[in-house]
């Protein structure tokens, strides 16, 4: 059901977007209170469980249900930028939708952001189905094209990019009848500062509390990972000049001006002043590290020597206190 | 970089009118092209075929013209001033900038001295009013003036059109540049190898000292000393410590 569609409209998601839809089925998840075996979270891509079955006595085998919500944000053009989301409560074996909560929550978000409109709505599951067209149809009457999210809940960390699709909606004839089917779109994030420190800041989540040794790895992976960006640019820019210089590309100047003026910021920073200023922090910094590790030699030296004194105190007590050291 | 988008619309131009024409009308399209006050590039223009022909004709100077202003210097042409014509003052200017880029080339700190020496300017008021106005306002040069130890910082400057051998030391620099990196990524995939062997060896001994008091602790218990139960009333907090010293 899901082809690519070409329909000239560019779509960015901010990430606000993708860790509301994931806050929402973790809540709703761990709410249900599932087994352990069903449980689980990862950074960014959290699925969002919305259980809005309020079937009880649910086995261990049911799937995680779904939650659905919508997302609100601005359309420019052919350019359509997603910045919000909020929930809904939607019943898919019913198919009823709370109205009043939607237009309710519609005039808060109107009130605090004039420009937002109902972009389409979102949901959690693998693939879209067929039963998502009723609650699409049910939002055409807000929104005359609305978006669809599909966020997947399932981690697969082999997969390298996010796993989010947008689908929109195109009238195609199917067997004479005209149909509405969702074509799946491609999407770019975008950030605003705000966003890039909450992003930066889940992404260095990972080894939380563990001891200095690991956090000084992650720190170091993170340094070795940026570096290896770097390598590999540079590798593809030297390629380029030694293939100019075998003559088998031909010479661009203007390109090469660029690479030269680039060169000659090599290296970044070269003076006396420098070098020194790094050797004395360098310095403070043995030194420091070298008398914390005094401080603490000497306060495990003063417990055992109190330990001693307690274990072996026990025969000299009638005759007054001597420390043994 | 946005120097080398300005200018590209530039060089496009000057190519299609200097590709147009010759001899003494192409004089006339170099000596634009050179003062224009956006233009630094002028390899694109020398590497035209009508441009190369004026080479020993009549017209030859204003091909050294423009060699001049692609890879040359002020005091170039202050030196070979009799075989080349007189510069406008705008061609002047150009030249200037362009020295002050080929000084760039060599040293990331340049002292006040020598620049007033290439550029013929007497003192230093002048000289920073010119690197100011006419060099960072331009933008191509992006640096800090340093007046107290009379020099100026470069960070970023423009490139010249290169000069044939230039490729090769370009190429050298780069891949120089690589095997830093490289060196660089080895050594902290091997501190990070440390890091992470260094916190197992200590969680192995930290588990070890555990498991050792444990052992105390159950021998002790199933001998059940007297000395042990006193303590016990007296000093709850070191019961353990003085387990772990008896032994």
């Amino acid at each position: 059901m899901a082809s690519s569609s070409s329909r000239g409209l560019t779509f960015k998601l901010h990430p606000l977007v993708i860790v509301n839809i994931s806050d929402h089925y973790t809540r709703v998840k761990s709410q249900l209170n599932l087994p352990p075996s069903l449980t689980s979270t990862s950074s960014a891509a959290t699925s969002n469980n919305n259980n809005n079955n309020s079937n009880g006595g649910e086995n261990n085998q049911q799937k995680p249900p779904r939650v659905y919500g919508c997302v609100i944000g601005v359309q420019r053009g052919r350019t359509v930028e997603i910045f919000n989301s909020f929930e809904l409560i939607y019943d898919p074996s019913t198919r009823s939708l709370d109205r009043s909560f939607l237009e309710k929550k519609q005039e808060l978000y109107k009130k605090v952001f004039p420009h937002f409109y109902v972009l389409g709505w979102y949901s959690t599951g693998s693939d879209a189905q067929e039963s998502d067209m009723h609650f699409h149809k049910a939002l055409m009457d807000i929104n005359e094209s609305p978006l669809y999210v599909l966020l997947n809940p399932a981690i697969n960390p082999a997969q390298k990019d996010l796993p989010v699709t947008i689908y929109e909606s195109e009238l195609h004839v199917i067997d004479g009848v005209p149909q509405l089917i969702f074509v799946r779109s491609s999407y770019t994030i975008e950030t605003v500062e705000a966003e890039r420190i909450s992003v930066d800041h889940v992404a260095h989540l990972k080894p939380s509390g563990g001891s200095a040794a690991t956090q000084l790895a992650a720190q170091l992976t993170g340094i070795h990972s940026a570096i290896k960006m770097l390598n590999s640019r540079i590798r593809v820019v030297h390629q380029y000049l030694v293939g100019m210089q075998k003559g088998d590309i031909p010479c661009e100047s203007s390109l090469l001006r660029q690479v030269s003026s680039l060169l000659r910021r090599l290296p970044a920073i070269e003076s006396e002043k420098f070098q020194d200023d790094l050797l004395m922090e360098y310095n403070d910094t043995l030194l420091i590290t070298y008398l914390a590790m005094f401080t603490n030699c000497s306060s495990t030296m003063n417990e055992l020597v109190d330990k001693f004194n307690t274990a072996y105190d026990r025969h000299s007590r009638r005759g007054g206190r001597t420390a043994f050291i | 970089m946005d120097i080398e988008q300005n200018q590209a619309e530039l060089i496009d131009n000057f190519v299609k009118q200097a590709s147009a024409q010759k001899g003494t009308a192409l004089g006339s399209v170099i000596l634009e092209a050179t003062s224009h006050p956006s233009l630094f590039a002028f390899s694109e223009i020398l590497a035209l075929p009508t441009v190369a022909e004026l080479e020993g004709t009549e017209n030859s100077v204003y091909l050294k013209v423009l060699q001049l202003f692609a890879h040359g210097t002020w005091s170039d042409y202050k030196s070979n001033c009799s075989s080349l014509p007189q510069l406008v003052p705008d061609q002047v200017l150009k030249l200037k900038q362009l020295t002050v880029l080929t000084l760039a080339e060599t040293n990331k700190v340049l002292p006040y001295d020598e620049l007033m020496m290439e550029l013929d300017v007497t003192n230093v008021r002048e000289l920073e009013d010119f690197l100011i106005n006419e060099c960072m306002y331009a933008g191509i040069v992006r640096g800090k003036l340093d007046q107290l130890r009379r020099c100026f910082e470069i960070q970023f400057a423009a490139g010249r059109d290169l000069r044939p051998g230039q490729l090769g030391s370009m190429i050298q620099t780069l891949s120089n540049w690589l095997g830093t990196s490289d060196n660089l990524l080895v050594s902290i995939q091997e501190e990070i190898k440390w890091a992470d062997t260094m916190s197992e060896l200590d969680k192995k001994h930290r588990k070890e000292v555990e498991d050792r008091v444990e052992e105390v602790k159950k021998s002790v218990s199933v001998k059940k000393l007297q000395t042990v139960s006193r303590l016990k009333l007296s000093s709850e907090g070191s019961k353990i410590s003085t387990l772990n010293l008896v032994e």
